[in-house]
């Protein structure tokens, strides 16, 4: 398990590289200057000039990439274009809302998802499943900004129950109550992802009912809820955790409309935002980080498969 | 009898005059919903609105506007011109301290000055006239200028990518670059506390605030802050501006859509604010290489054009435009109607026969864009349906306008595209008069004009001049204007004390929430 664990960490470097390669290759591909946008509509060519000059952008595209690889390597992601600070005190600074909103998230949708599903394959053709079914259906086809501005709009607007956007930093002020800002995020973010575990689980665990191992634990006079849990979810249970590594990511790696509706200062909106500006080592820094979570949160999904299944043996 | 009538007056008089000034007392965060984060709050080397909205309550120039758009002194008390124009002694206040303490004298005017003339975006207009800046006592500035220039006030009275003052330590040592937060010290009525980077912008009130005395007017006058901190809230997405404001989570939000002016007019819960600074779109030909090199074709493409189409699909309701052909707004010094009839003609008939005239034959037209803004891309679509409609072959290039600002400086790859321009207080500042701004617009007789109009010291011969520039663009077609265009913003009920915003950014002393 050790050895396998060090080689798919191993794997890290070049995937990285590939990556990195890309993602600068890509972005100098792009039409666009970042001293164009960061000086206005009104400024002039020699203007943009002069401050291309002073951050270094007329240098040619392999210098840049290289000395931008060689201080990657000693941990200094650079410094922002627009923000004029280091990259890693930027993501730093969004990663707390994202960390806090996938997390959040993630909870919802394993109280939701999973029980919902088993209860619908236990129940399947009846009209509770058909409901159930019918609800994912309705949470997976609503668009989230949708679903985000009319939560807004009842639970800000009208009862006033809850704030409407933004998230103050819980960990710079060490006010549990900010946490209510993420409610409404939360919970617009959750809808969607539920409704696919929902069905994920559902599915698998309809196929794990057909199998002769379920009719023979049936057959010796098992307790139903023993069956259920035991030998046909712990066997459904795979593919499920697979789904939930990569929904764990995507949220993590940022939620683009979600952040944008509800304000709140995530990767996803830094990514586009950075995007926009030609923000070239925020790209790059984001890219870095997320393909490390990625590496990390899928060697734990692999993990934990033997855990899950004793017949998984990483040897 | 009438002396109980005279008593009853007295106090109601009393509580009038009490409730007053209850109502105004110091106190509270205003919460601003912006559009954006802007890239940095230095405002010599930054021309982004959005970083003027905040650095104008923390930095000052030596001049600034009044409601008629007219320059008056802000940190300076006053100037002399020597006869030939060619000097300016520029007298300071005296008593004005920066928010680190120190009193503002001549040497952090001229280190402030050198280093906008020198880096700063729109220095090297002014400072191209000028041979030297030197510090005349403690007090007094001396500008000498090569020949007279005459918008030399308006110039420093700009605030955006203007001459703002600040400690000549910091000064001496800046560059292009923009100066960090850190060095963000001014002589504004708010001192910069905070930048949680994607969260907010945080200005607290400076106590020490050396006020002017005159009554407030436009920019100018008394700056009395009554709220103890501006908090400046990126919110992207208008919907949650709205629903912000209307939440009671913010009290002031910028920007809003055309589209929801009457329902958020007829809404009690907001108060709608029009900024009165007019911006303007323009369609930038490129006169160096290309179809629109011909001068008829461009009049062709302006004789197509029927403007209110383009501004009711762009910005709504009929508050928010108008349909103005004069460069400058109505109601300034500078509005003029020469050459005017050329502007929002509409006739594709005439567009036909000026394009045949010359040799037009069908040839692709590209014409860039952008979505990054709304506005701009409902006006091109617009623009475009006109021009096929009057049998131009249009090529609608749509960008992101990283994208259209890199573009625009190869001539090879374009032929017209379309940006706006915000309010400028003195023609001198529109960029289509630099003739290295993408167009390329640089004919003998508008360098003429243009050399006349600058050494000119007499407002009523630079307006004649600048109405001969009209007549000129209407001519000769380097742009074309669509119409004025006005940004509109909502405030909570409770937030009391705006008076007319005569520029685009709205400002936050003498404000107050009740």
């Amino acid at each position: 398990m050790l050895a396998y664990t060090f080689r798919r960490l191993l794997t890290i470097i070049p995937t990285l590289l590939i990556a990195s390669i890309l993602i600068f290759s890509f972005m100098h591909l792009m039409p666009g200057d970042p001293a164009a946008v960061m000086l206005g509509t009104n400024a002039t060519p020699e203007q943009v000039e002069k401050l291309r000059v002073q951050l270094g952008l007329d240098r040619p595209i392999y210098v840049q990439f290289a000395t931008w690889l060689q201080e990657a390597f000693r941990g200094d992601l650079g410094d922002s274009i627009f923000f004029q600070s280091p990259v890693l005190s930027v993501i730093q600074n969004r990663a707390e809302t994202s960390i806090f909103v996938a997390t959040f998230s993630m909870l919802i949708i394993l109280i939701l998802g999973i029980p919902i599903g088993v209860i619908s394959a236990v129940k399947y053709n009846t009209l509770l499943d058909q409901l159930t079914m019918g609800f994912a259906m309705l949470a997976a086809s609503i668009p989230t900004f949708w679903l985000g501005l009319n939560l807004m709009i009842l639970f800000s607007v009208n009862l006033d129950w809850l704030p409407s956007s933004g998230f103050p930093s819980v960990l710079e002020s060490g006010n549990l109550n900010n946490l209510k800002y993420l409610i409404l995020p939360c919970i617009t973010l959750a809808a969607p992802n539920s409704a696919l575990i929902i069905r994920l689980t559902r599915s698998s665990m309809l196929d794990v009912m057909k199998e002769e191992y379920v009719k023979t634990a049936r057959a010796k006079g098992l307790k139903e809820s023993i069956v259920i849990l035991k030998h046909i979810f712990r066997n459904a249970i795979i593919s499920i955790v697979s789904a939930l590594g990569f929904t764990f990511i995507a949220l993590l790696s940022g939620t683009v409309v979600t952040e944008t509706v509800f304000s709140l200062p995530g990767v996803g909106r830094l990514v586009v935002q950075s995007v926009l500006r030609r923000d070239y080592p925020v790209i790059q820094g984001i890219i870095f980080v997320v393909v490390i979570l990625y590496v990390f949160i899928n060697l734990l999904t692999d993990l934990s498969y033997a855990f899950l299944d004793p017949r998984i043996s990483y040897e | 009898m009438r002396k109980n009538v005279t008593l009853i007056l007295l106090l109601a008089f009393l509580l009038i005059g009490s409730s007053m000034v209850m109502a105004q007392e110091k106190g509270g965060t205003l919460r601003f919903a912006m559009i954006d984060t802007p890239p940095s709050l230095d405002q010599q080397v930054i021309t982004s609105d959005l970083a003027t909205i905040i650095a104008q309550h923390i930095f000052e120039g030596l001049y600034t506007f009044n409601s008629e758009y007219a320059p008056v002194p802000m940190l300076a008390s006053g100037s002399e011109v020597s006869d030939d124009g060619k000097l300016v002694t520029i007298n300071l206040r005296e008593g004005v301290t920066f928010h680190n303490g120190n009193e503002m004298t001549s040497e952090d005017v001229v280190a402030s000055l050198e280093r906008w003339g020198e880096f700063g975006v729109r220095g090297p207009v002014l400072f191209e006239h000028i041979d030297k800046v030197e510090a005349n006592g403690k007090y007094s500035v001396n500008l000498y200028f090569s020949e007279a220039f005459s918008p030399w006030k308006s110039m420093l009275a700009f605030i955006n990518g203007g001459p703002v003052i600040l400690p000549k330590e910091i000064m001496e040592n800046a560059n292009e670059q923009p100066i960090s937060p850190q060095e963000y010290i001014g002589t504004g009525p708010y001192q910069f506390n905070e930048w949680n980077t994607g969260r907010y912008i945080s200005l607290t009130r400076y106590e020490d605030y050396a006020m002017r005395e005159e009554e407030s007017d436009g920019f100018a006058g008394q700056r009395i802050s009554y709220l103890d901190e501006l908090r400046f809230i990126p919110v992207p997405e208008t919907g949650t501006r709205v629903n912000g404001v209307k939440a009671g989570d913010y009290d002031y939000a910028q920007r809003m859509q055309g589209d929801m002016y009457e329902s958020l007019k007829e809404d009690e819960r907001v108060e709608v604010l029009v900024n009165q600074g007019a911006q303007f779109g323009e369609l930038f030909f490129n006169q160096k290489e290309g179809l629109m090199t011909n001068t008829k074709l461009r009049q062709a493409v302006l004789a197509a054009l029927d403007m209110e189409p383009v501004l009711q699909a762009a910005h709504g309701h009929p508050d928010l435009w108008d349909q103005n052909g004069s460069i400058m707004p109505e109601g300034t010094i500078w509005y003029s109607e020469a050459g005017i009839e050329k502007y929002s003609q509409g006739d594709p008939e005439l567009a036909r026969k000026l394009a045949e005239e010359a040799g037009y034959n069908n040839e692709r037209i590209r014409f860039m864009t952008t979505t990054s803004y709304q506005t701009m891309y409902d006006s091109c679509v617009v623009i475009a349906q006109q021009l096929s409609e009057a049998g131009f072959n249009i090529d609608l290039q749509i960008y992101d306008w990283a994208t259209v600002a890199t573009r625009r400086n190869d001539p090879a790859v374009w032929d017209f595209f379309y940006t706006w321009h915000g309010f400028v207080p003195d023609p001198i500042l529109y960029t289509f008069l630099s003739p290295t701004y993408p167009g390329w617009w640089d004919t003998p007789e508008k360098r003429n004009l243009v050399g006349q109009f600058t050494k000119t010291m007499d407002q009523e011969k630079r307006t004649e001049i600048w109405s001969q520039l009209q007549e000129q663009i209407y001519n000769y077609v380097p742009i074309a204007k669509t119409g004025d265009t006005y940004t509109y913003d909502i405030t909570s009920p409770s937030v009391k004390g705006f008076g007319q915003t005569s520029l685009i950014w709205p400002k936050f002393w003498n404000v107050w929430i009740e």
